[in-house]
C-alpha cells in the first residue's frame, strides 16, 4: 500500500510571473514508518512545470553524504511533456544510518531545483522547492536484554549443515600426487639425474671387443692385414677420443694422462702406441708400424686399457 | 722420430740455420716465443704475416729483430691516414738546380733487392694503399716507370694495434687473405719475463737491443730455393689429406660437422671464406713445421700448431656473430679440432 503525502508549494518569494510557471511540486513515499538503521529510504517527486522550462541538471541534489546520519545513494530524473505541461520525475534513494533507541520522526531536508526557459529576449528562471519530509524509525531491539548465565546465550545457535564425503578428494589428492611423481621422473629423465644419469661407456671395452674380431685372422702375409691393423690402431684412437670426449693427438698424451690418472701405469705404452700410430698413418706406413708394435703387444695393451678403464 | 733422410743434408743445414735464427731473435724479444716460431715459419713458408695486438707488446721490436737476423734489403713505412700508393712508389722534390726531380719511393728504392718490406700500422693507411698491396703480396710485382719490377725476395710485414678505431681502415677481406699469417701478440704472462722487460735497461733501447742481434743469420736470397725444397720434401700422407679436408669442411659448416657451441646458431654462423689459397697456405706452413721438427712428414699436430694463425682471419661470420668474433672464432677453431678424427 502507498502513502500518498501531498504538499502544495506556495512559492511566495518570486514573482507572480514565476508563480505561474512551477505548478505543483508533490513528494510520494512508499511508506512513513518501518524503517530500521541501514534501511533504503526511497521517494519520488513529481515537479509540474509549465512546457517551456527545462529542468537545469546541475541544480540537482549530489548524491553523497548529507548528514552524519544521512546518505543520498541515487537520483535519477524521468521527464514528460503533455500538453503545455512539462513532467518532471525524481526518483530519491536515501540511506538512514540512524541508530535509534526508540521509535521516532526523522526529517528529511527539503531542497530546490531550478528551470530554465531560454528565448530570444533573454533567458528566465524558476526554483521549484521540494518540502522537506519525515518518516518513523524504530530501534531494531530492546535497548537492555534480559541478563542470561552464559554470554554465547546471546548469540543463535550454528545452523546445521550435512558432513562432506572426503572421501573422493583423497582420491584427487592421490591422483595428482601420482601425476606429479611422473613428471619428477620425466624431469629427471630429461636431466639425466639419479637413476638416469648416463652410464659411462667403456671405449677401451669396446676397442678390445673389435681387435679380438679383427684379431681372427692374422695372418701377417695377408694384404688385408695392414688394414686390419689400420683399423686396429683406429679402433684405439676412438677408445681414446671416447674416454677424453675429444681427439687425443699424439702431442696431447701429458695432458689426457692428468685428466685421466687412471691410465697413468700405461703412459709408455700409450706414448708407444700414438707414436707407432704416427708412422702408421702419417709416416712411412702400416708395415714399420707392425715392426715396431706386433699384433700381441698391441692386444695386450688394448687389454690393459680396458681393465684400467674398468678399475677407474 | 727423427725421419729425415741422410741425403737431405741441405735441409738439415738450414733447419739448424733456422735455430739459430730463432734463437737470436728470441735473445732480444723474450716471452714471444710462440710468435717467433710462427714467424720462422712464415719466412720459410714465403708468406706474408700481419702482426696484431695492444700497444707497447713488442710488435715493431720483433719485427725489426727479424728483419735484422734475416739480412737483406730492408724498407720500412708508416701508415698514415693521407698517404697514397704513389707515396710508396716515388716521390717528387725540387732539386738543389731548381728543377723537378722524380725518384723511385721506398719499395721500388732497393729494387729487386728488397726483402723485407715492414709497413707499420697498416689500418691506418687507407683503403687505395691496401689495394696497392695486394699486387705486391700476392704477385710480388709492381708497375712503374713503364716497366714491371719484381721482388722475388719480398715478404711484408705489417702489424696494427687492435686497440684503436679512429681514424684507421679495416684491411678488405681480400688483402687479408694475402697474409699467411695473423699473429696475435700479447704481452709474455711468466713473471720473469715481465721482470726482466720492466728492469732490464737492456731492453729500453730499442735500438741497441736490435743492434745487438747477429745480422744476416739466414742467407735471404737462398730462402726461395730452400722453401721450395721444404714444400717437396715434406710429404703428406692420405691420412692427413683427408684429415686437413675434414677441417676444411668442419670450418666451413660447422653445423653439419656436429659441432655446437652454446648460444650460436650453428647453420647460420659462418658466412664464407676459408679459401682453397687460405687451405693451400695451411699445408704449406704446416710443412715448414714439420721440418722446424725435424720429420719429413706431416702429422696432425703441425696442422693444428699453425692453424689459428693462418685460418682464423680467412673465417667470415654472419654480421650478427662479427662483432663476437675474437670470443666466437677462437671457441670454433677448437671445436673443429676436438671433433674430427685425425687418424
Amino acid at each position: 500500500m502507498r502513502v500518498l503525502i501531498s504538499v502544495l508549494a506556495l512559492l511566495l518569494a518570486v514573482s507572480g510571473a514565476a508563480h505561474a510557471q512551477v505548478r505543483t511540486v508533490e513528494v510520494r513515499t512508499p511508506r512513513a514508518f518501518g524503517y530500521f538503521l541501514g534501511d533504503l529510504v526511497r521517494a519520488q517527486a513529481d515537479i509540474v512545470v509549465d512546457a517551456g522550462f527545462t529542468l537545469q541538471a546541475a541544480s540537482l541534489p549530489q548524491s553523497g553524504p548529507l548528514a552524519y546520519w544521512l546518505d543520498l545513494r541515487d537520483l535519477r530524473v524521468e521527464e514528460t511533456v503533455t500538453g503545455d505541461v512539462r513532467r518532471v520525475r525524481l526518483f530519491l534513494t536515501y540511506q538512514t544510518f540512524y541508530a535509534a533507541l526508540d521509535a521516532r520522526a526523522l526529517e528529511i531536508p527539503g531542497f530546490a531545483v531550478t528551470f530554465e526557459s531560454a528565448s530570444a529576449h533573454g533567458a528566465t528562471t524558476a526554483t521549484a522547492q521540494v518540502p522537506a519530509w519525515s518518516f518513523n524509525i524504530s530501534p531494531l531491539r530492546e535497548v537492555v536484554p534480559p541478563a542470561r548465565e552464559n554470554p554465547a546465550d546471546y548469540m543463535r545457535p550454528d545452523g546445521r549443515v550435512a558432513a562432506l564425503d572426503a572421501r573422493p578428494l583423497w582420491w584427487r589428492a592421490g591422483g595428482f600426487g601420482a601425476l606429479a611423481l611422473l613428471a619428477f621422473a620425466g624431469l629427471a629423465r630429461d636431466r639425466a639425474w639419479g637413476p638416469f644419469r648416463a652410464r659411462r661407456g667403456r671405449p677401451f671395452g669396446a676397442a678390445l671387443a673389435q681387435l679380438r674380431r679383427l684379431g681372427r685372422t692374422p695372418d701377417v702375409q695377408d694384404p688385408d692385414a695392414e688394414a686390419a691393423y689400420g683399423d686396429a690402431l683406429r679402433a684405439l684412437h676412438r677408445g681414446l677420443d671416447a674416454t677424453d670426449g675429444r681427439r687425443v693427438l699424439a702431442d696431447d698424451l701429458p695432458g689426457f694422462l692428468a685428466r685421466h690418472p687412471a691410465y697413468r701405469p700405461d703412459a709408455a705404452g700409450l706414448a708407444h702406441l700414438l707414436s707407432v700410430s704416427r708412422l702408421a698413418f702419417f709416416g712411412p706406413g702400416p708395415a714399420a708400424a707392425r715392426a715396431a708394435l706386433p699384433w700381441p703387444q698391441l692386444e695386450a695393451l688394448a687389454r690393459r686399457l680396458a681393465a684400467a678403464e674398468r678399475a677407474a | 722420430m727423427n725421419e729425415t733422410r741422410p741425403g737431405d743434408a741441405m735441409l738439415t743445414d738450414w733447419r739448424e740455420a733456422a735455430g739459430r735464427f730463432e734463437r737470436a731473435v728470441g735473445g732480444a724479444v723474450v716471452g714471444q716465443a710462440r710468435a717467433i716460431r710462427l714467424i720462422t715459419i712464415a719466412i720459410f713458408a714465403r708468406g706474408h704475416v700481419l702482426l696484431e695486438g695492444d700497444v707497447g707488446v713488442g710488435k715493431t721490436t720483433l719485427l725489426r729483430a727479424v728483419a735484422r737476423a734475416l739480412g737483406g734489403a730492408y724498407e720500412r713505412v708508416e701508415g698514415t691516414v693521407d698517404m697514397m700508393p704513389t707515396d710508396l712508389i716515388y716521390h717528387t722534390y725540387l732539386a738543389e738546380d731548381g728543377r723537378p726531380r722524380v725518384e723511385p719511393g721506398p719499395v721500388l728504392r732497393r729494387a729487386e733487392d728488397l726483402s723485407i718490406f715492414f709497413f707499420n700500422e697498416i689500418n691506418r693507411a687507407r683503403p687505395q694503399v691496401h689495394a696497392l698491396l695486394l699486387r705486391l703480396m700476392a704477385e710480388r710485382s709492381l708497375t712503374a716507370f713503364n716497366r714491371e719490377y719484381h721482388f722475388p725476395n719480398l715478404q711484408v710485414f705489417a702489424d696494427r694495434n687492435r686497440v684503436e678505431r679512429e681514424e684507421t681502415f679495416e684491411l678488405p677481406a681480400a688483402a687479408r687473405d694475402r697474409f699467411l699469417m695473423e699473429i696475435g701478440m700479447e704481452a709474455p704472462r711468466d713473471a720473469e719475463s715481465r721482470r726482466a722487460l720492466v728492469f732490464d735497461p737492456r731492453f729500453h733501447d730499442t735500438d741497441a737491443l736490435i743492434a745487438g742481434i747477429d745480422a744476416d743469420v739466414l742467407d735471404h736470397a737462398a730462402i726461395p730455393g730452400i722453401a721450395r725444397a721444404i714444400q717437396h720434401g715434406i710429404q703428406a700422407s692420405p691420412a692427413i689429406e683427408a684429415y686437413v679436408v675434414g677441417l676444411w669442411e668442419a670450418l666451413v659448416r660447422p653445423g653439419g660437422a656436429g659441432i655446437r657451441l652454446p648460444g650460436i646458431d650453428m647453420e647460420a654462423l659462418v658466412q664464407g671464406g676459408a679459401s682453397p689459397r687460405g687451405v693451400a697456405f695451411l699445408v704449406r706452413a704446416a710443412k715448414v713445421r714439420a721440418w722446424l721438427e725435424g720429420r719429413d712428414w706431416l702429422v696432425p699436430e703441425d696442422i693444428r700448431a699453425v692453424f689459428p694463425e693462418v685460418m682464423a682471419h680467412r673465417v667470415f661470420l654472419e654480421p650478427v656473430y662479427e662483432m663476437r668474433r675474437a670470443a666466437i672464432v677462437p671457441e670454433l677453431c677448437r671445436a673443429v679440432f676436438d671433433t674430427v678424427p685425425a687418424p
